[in-house]
């Protein structure tokens, strides 16, 4: 067993003033895990950080214990600096957490320091280095959907020179904005929106599309996915280092409300659509209900594009006949940001009228077959308001699509509970919980074209930066610099397959597999993020993170408690 | 073509708050050399200035922190802090840029956070930084310093220096990423909300260091006028902003900060009776409606739509008076309250854009144009979400720019 080197830092003064380093020396000099005891003026300055990186070197130390400042002080550059030359190094907090806080007891702050680099030896002597795994990283991806979103991350990812395969469950690319004739707020074609996109994948060679196809099994995890895909051409497999789900999501029918399907006229936003597309839209007083079975008890969230679409079609109603008036009955106008804001002022200044209504009392549809009016209560004004009105256009939310949940089952990632893709955290957007896998566009949360096309740039260069390292090792997998704190690992001779950590791991890096006659715990290591949960859980102690296992606890605790002379 | 043969470019990253970080670790993490500047002493942003983040309610920091060491650490990147682009040149399809580096008195690389210059200080100038600066250091107020330098006399690592001349380094990159979020703008201008008038009406910015956990107070919901409980809170929206004399836009950020902000009241101290004064709430992220929801019913913060026409101080430090027309009711209001928070007056920052010559091309309300590679509140008032996503999806556009 290697020994232990001890650096310890008097932080000119700060540590050394109250804690009795001398004292320290002279009893872990004594201590037959420790090598050498070094007292240092100052470890985070040049001149002795140095010295600590060469004397490690040097002497090929494997095991290095700091006595310094706190982590959130200067401490984890030098631990990072140190654990760089390829020694295991832990560090003790002695002047936050001992010579700071205990200032007026420098006997009781000696022995507390002396009991924490106790516990950290016992730490440093007992802990195991999981076994690591070098993952060869295929360098072609495969993205589902071919919406905005899917189409940008793929056309990203093939001008970064990965071949990409793009898979939609219809006959061509383009999604939903091939409905959209214009779009907000620069109200270009839909289609000529993702023109080049779409060109893009049919004459990049890196790109190939595969139209009408599904995803039929899916096995496998970061680096190395084995999907197998099945479509017109019959079935196809293939292995891809990462996953871009860009696989939208639908808008809501909005059967039995406003009497819509009963009272004519009455239409959806992807109706004016293609209304609009038909040219067959004759209106002189059109209303647009927004929130139409959104920010209900049903489904408590905005869907971020209906207030922006019904300015964009409102104002449209109004350029194409003329004469023509637009009413936008809204619970509030969502155009967050500059230019969103400036699109309400211009429909504003266009003339759309815009009333606000509470959503204890919606507004009523008048007519029987056909519709004449609105009635609304202006809950600004206070009054009661009847619209006549010859088109009434509801603008219903994106709900998750029904296919999603099958998809995130198959990756393995989880959804909301609105059936849309969750990411891992808000300051890593379209990364998920199963790393290699990433989202974006309207199947993660509802979202306009732009900000779609945005997401899937995201998810490409994600996906790009995985790929583009092509070995990856599996305890570098880790968004935290320094890496992992290592693999969990299950004793196949003590487990005995009670499926507890399968139950709790939040990475589904947990698997029971069959061998002989009995299921033992197989731990994905390229999954396992150390979090510790199936160690927590596991009755007979065969599940263990070696670098923090029961013998480094139990001594740890064991000697927190220790007599310090 | 391998994606191992594709050239590796330099990229010039402006801000380092969430948009900047996020753009600089793309592109190191892909392989580019990133230049990443930051005119402020740390990384990190407004955002590690805030108390709490919304809608997770987490410490804001915990996760910044990841980010904060994830660009420090990266041998792909440099961090250059307390630096500012001075001159951008653009020739040949790339560009050379000066980057002026001003050390600040206390030398960041060489503080220890020993706080001896604060006990030295006659004049108590010397203050640490920001809590949740990484590494925390101590910074010294120039404007009210006295010069008598004793601070320099008892630093153990001589890391204080009065006479630092600026430091210029020349770097050439191949494309520029602007990512200088987003400044307070004075509310003095708009005399109707009272905003100087009174230490109890603050701006939401300065509430949520008034208010933070690591602040002077340790979360205490306090009045700023004589640190007494406050029996309410007023939480103006759109003061500022939606305003066509001072900024035009919705800062898109306000709204779910307000009603972080009121429910962090009520959980410190529920008796505190608050109300958010909104013209639309605007909740359009994951869990933002309900997260407004959840304030209507037992957790009592109030939403009342309104926008005040005026907010004075009574006399006799008796409250801040809020006059307004509620909506709902279409009466004229005067409410009474102990304190007022004012959120809305953010504005694109330039203070860390380079001089008028090098500057990317603005809009008319101070946003950089999207002829020019940007993200954040830079490019259009975003929250950190949205400003990963920009900042990732500029990340790629600056390395596939068409250099031709």
């Amino acid at each position: 067993m290697s020994k232990i080197s001890l650096f310890l830092c008097n932080c000119f003064g700060e540590i050394g003033r109250v804690i009795d380093l001398e004292f320290i020396r002279k009893k872990f000099e004594a201590d037959p895990d420790v090598d050498s005891v070094t007292i240092v003026d100052s470890l985070c300055m040049p001149d002795d950080a140095a010295k600590a990186q060469v004397l490690t070197r040097e002497r090929r130390i494997g095991k290095v214990l700091i006595g310094a400042c706190s982590p959130y002080g200067k401490m984890e550059f030098v631990r990072l600096g140190l654990a760089k030359e390829g020694a295991a190094v832990r560090a003790v907090d002695l002047r936050e957490g001992c010579a700071w806080i205990h200032g007026k007891d420098p006997e009781g702050a000696t022995r507390k320091a002396a009991n924490q680099i106790d516990m950290e030896l016992a730490l440093l002597q007992n802990r195991k280095d999981s076994k690591d795994l070098t993952l060869r990283v295929q360098q072609e991806v495969l993205v589902i959907g071919a919406g905005p979103a899917g189409l940008s991350a793929a056309c990203g990812l093939a001008r970064l020179g990965f071949r990409t395969h793009l898979v939609d469950r219809g006959s061509a690319p383009g999604g939903l904005l091939n409905v959209v004739k214009k779009v907000y707020p620069t109200d270009e074609p839909g289609p000529g929106k993702i023109k080049n996109l779409v060109d893009e994948t049919g004459e990049n060679p890196l790109i190939r599309f595969y139209g009408k196809t599904k995803i039929s099994s899916v096995k496998g995890y970061a680096g190395d996915f084995k999907v197998k895909l099945t479509g017109p051409e019959g079935n196809t497999a293939l292995r891809v280092g990462a996953v871009v789900l860009a696989t939208g999501a639908r808008i809501l029918f909005p059967q039995g409300l406003y009497g819509y399907g009963k009272i004519k006229n009455v239409i959806t936003q992807m109706e004016i659509e293609r209304r609009f597309a038909t040219g067959a839209l004759n209106c002189k007083t059109a209303v647009f209900i927004q929130c139409v079975g959104a920010r209900n008890a049903e489904r408590p969230y905005c869907s971020t594009i209906c207030c922006p679409l019904s300015l964009k079609n409102a104002m449209r109603v109004m350029d194409e006949n003329p004469g023509a008036r637009a009413y936008v009955l809204h619970r509030d106008i969502m155009t967050p940001g500059s230019v969103l804001e400036a699109y309400y002022r211009k429909a504003m200044q266009r003339g759309v009228q815009f009333i606000r209504f509470d959503a204890e009392r919606p507004p009523e549809v008048r007519g029987q077959e056909q519709v004449s009016g609105v009635e609304v209560f202006d809950s600004i004004s206070g009054v009661s308001r009847v619209i006549d009105s010859d088109l009434l256009v509801l603008s219903t939310p994106f709900v998750a699509d029904p296919e999603s949940a099958a998809i995130a089952r198959m990756f393995e990632i989880p959804v909301d509970k609105y059936g849309f893709y969750e990411e891992v955290y808000p300051i890593h957007p379209v990364e998920t919980r199963n790393d290699g896998i990433f989202i974006c566009g309207t199947s993660r949360w509802p979202v306009s074209s732009d900000q779609a096309i945005a997401q899937g740039e995201a998810a490409a260069i994600k996906a790009a930066s995985f790929l583009g390292k092509e070995t990856v090792s599996a305890l570098a997998m880790s968004r935290v610099p320094g890496g992992k704190l290592g693999h969990a690992a299950a004793d196949a001779a003590a487990c005995t397959g009670c499926g507890n950590c399968v139950a709790v791991c939040p990475y589904k890096a947990c698997r029971l597999q069959r061998t002989g006659n009995r299921s033992v715990s197989r731990v994905i290591k390229v999954r396992c993020k150390a979090c510790g949960n199936c160690v927590a859980v596991c009755p007979n102690g065969a599940m263990q993170m070696p670098e923090q296992n029961y013998r480094v606890t139990g001594e740890m605790i064991r000697r927190a408690f220790r007599e310090v002379r | 073509m391998q994606p191992t043969e594709k050239k590796k470019r330099t990229i010039l990253v402006v801000g380092g708050g969430v948009a900047g970080m996020s753009a600089a670790f793309d592109l190191a993490d892909s392989g580019h050399r990133v230049h990443l500047v930051e005119s402020g002493h740390d990384l990190g942003g407004q955002v590690a200035k805030l108390d709490k983040f919304y809608p997770t309610d987490h410490c804001a920091f915990c996760p910044l922190w990841t980010e904060i060491r994830r660009c420090k650490e990266h041998s792909c990147i440099s961090v250059h802090t307390n630096s500012r682009v001075e001159t951008l040149e653009k020739s040949n399809g790339s560009y050379r840029a000066v980057i002026t580096k001003s050390t600040p008195v206390i030398d960041p690389d060489l503080c220890i956070y020993c706080g001896r210059c604060e006990s030295a200080c006659p004049k108590g100038v010397a203050r640490p930084i920001w809590e949740h600066a990484y590494p925390p250091v101590y910074l010294i107020d120039g404007d009210r310093c006295g010069d008598c330098r004793t601070c320099a006399d008892v630093c153990p690592t001589k890391a204080i220096g009065f006479d630092r001349e600026e430091l210029q380094a020349e770097v050439a990159v191949d494309e520029v990423i602007w990512s200088a979020g987003f400044t307070e703008v004075s509310l003095a201008p708009l005399k109707e909300y009272g905003w100087g008038t009174h230490p109890d009406i603050l701006t939401s910015l300065e509430f949520e260091s008034w208010k933070a956990e690591s602040g002077e107070n340790k979360g205490a919901i306090l009045r700023r006028s004589n640190k007494a409980i406050p029996r309410s809170i007023a939480f103006i929206q759109c003061a500022g902003a939606r305003d066509l004399r001072l900024l035009p836009q919705c800062s898109a950020v306000c709204c779910m900060h307000a009603l972080k902000q009121a429910q962090w009241v009520k959980r410190r101290n529920p008796d505190i009776h608050c109300v958010i004064l909104y013209t639309d709430l605007r909740t359009v992220g994951r869990d933002y409606y309900e997260y407004a929801l959840r304030d209507f019913g037992g957790n009592g913060v109030r939403l009342v739509r309104g926008r005040p026409s005026l907010i004075y101080p009574l006399p006799g430090g008796d409250g801040i008076a809020v006059k307004f027309e509620d909506t709902a009711t279409q009466k004229r209001e005067i409410w009474k309250f102990d304190m007022v928070v004012l959120n809305g007056n953010l504005k694109p920052t330039l203070s860390s854009l380079p001089g008028d010559n090098a500057r990317p091309e603005l809009d008319a309300e101070g946003f950089v144009n999207r002829t020019a590679t940007s993200c954040g509140f830079v490019m259009e008032p975003a929250d950190v979400t949205e400003s990963a996503i920009q900042a990732s999806s500029a990340a790629l556009r600056s390395i596939l720019a068409d250099k031709s």
